[in-house]
């Protein structure tokens, strides 16, 4: 998905600290509203975005606070790409999987969050860091 | 986030307002497990909860956990729009207690 004209885009950086958290959904709130899904919509993008960048925080920088995260959010054509970028430790790819649903487990919700909401998710390792892009497409009711 | 505490005869009734996220949540996840093993019966009023991460749905999870090792009452009501809409993303409402008012809740006990 590319961005086409007409179309927002905007990328911000944030520490990796929990206390920023509220500044993204504040961001990825209005974007998705604007775009044009609807509040409950709105509302399951925002925790998907969430949990991904609480994920970097979590597992890529393990808890500290001093890491990098960008985040790139691009309105297209179809709706709705969101790319995060860190400097963390790669994910362990093995350890991403969505947990089985209704058990009495805490873990792996986080995940099985962003696969259900987002219609593409992908993970990415290069030389720059970790890689994350999550895309949504906006389906128009005729 | 803010978390109040009151008693309610043998219950203790614990209203959560405002945001619980990875930032919020260990204190989220502290105060029910203070709570625990003082009172038979904690109910929790999710009616005011904005936001709930995975963080705080796995705190429910530990805590519903702790409360059936411990042979206590873990009972939530008042569910908001953003908590229903996570507990039916992550299917967890089976696991709970779940009740409408904070009468029904204490009645069930």
């Amino acid at each position: 998905m590319s961005t086409a004209p007409g179309c927002l885009h905007f990328r911000f950086a944030m520490p990796s600290d929990p206390r920023y958290l509220p500044v993204v959904r504040g961001a990825i709130g209005p974007l998705a509203t604007a775009i044009g899904w609807d509040e409950d919509e709105c509302r399951a993008i925002i925790l998907a975005i969430d949990e991904a960048v609480t994920n970097v925080i979590r597992h890529a920088y393990h808890n500290r606070r001093d890491g990098l995260i960008e985040i790139e959010c691009r309105e297209n054509t179809e709706g709705l790409e969101i790319i995060l970028l860190d400097n963390g430790e790669a994910p362990d790819m093995s350890k991403i999987c969505a947990r089985e649903l209704g058990c009495a487990q805490p873990g792996g919700l986080g995940t099985h969050i962003i696969r259900k909401v987002m219609d593409h998710v992908s993970y990415e390792r290069s030389a720059g860091g970790n890689r994350f892009v999550a895309s949504k497409i906006l389906r128009r009711t005729p | 986030m803010k978390i109040n505490v009151r008693d309610v005869g043998e219950a203790k009734v614990v209203e959560v307002e405002g945001d619980v996220d990875l930032g919020s949540s260990p204190a989220f996840r502290r105060t029910l497990f203070d709570l625990l093993p003082h009172s038979p019966r904690v109910v929790l009023n999710l009616q005011a909860i904005r936001y709930i991460d995975s963080s705080g749905i796995a705190t429910l999870i530990e805590v519903f956990k702790d409360s059936q090792r411990l042979k206590m009452q873990f009972v939530l009501f008042g569910l908001s729009p953003a908590v229903e809409q996570v507990f039916r993303l992550t299917h967890v409402n089976r696991i709970f207690t779940i009740s409408r008012t904070e009468q029904e809740a204490l009645g069930t006990l």
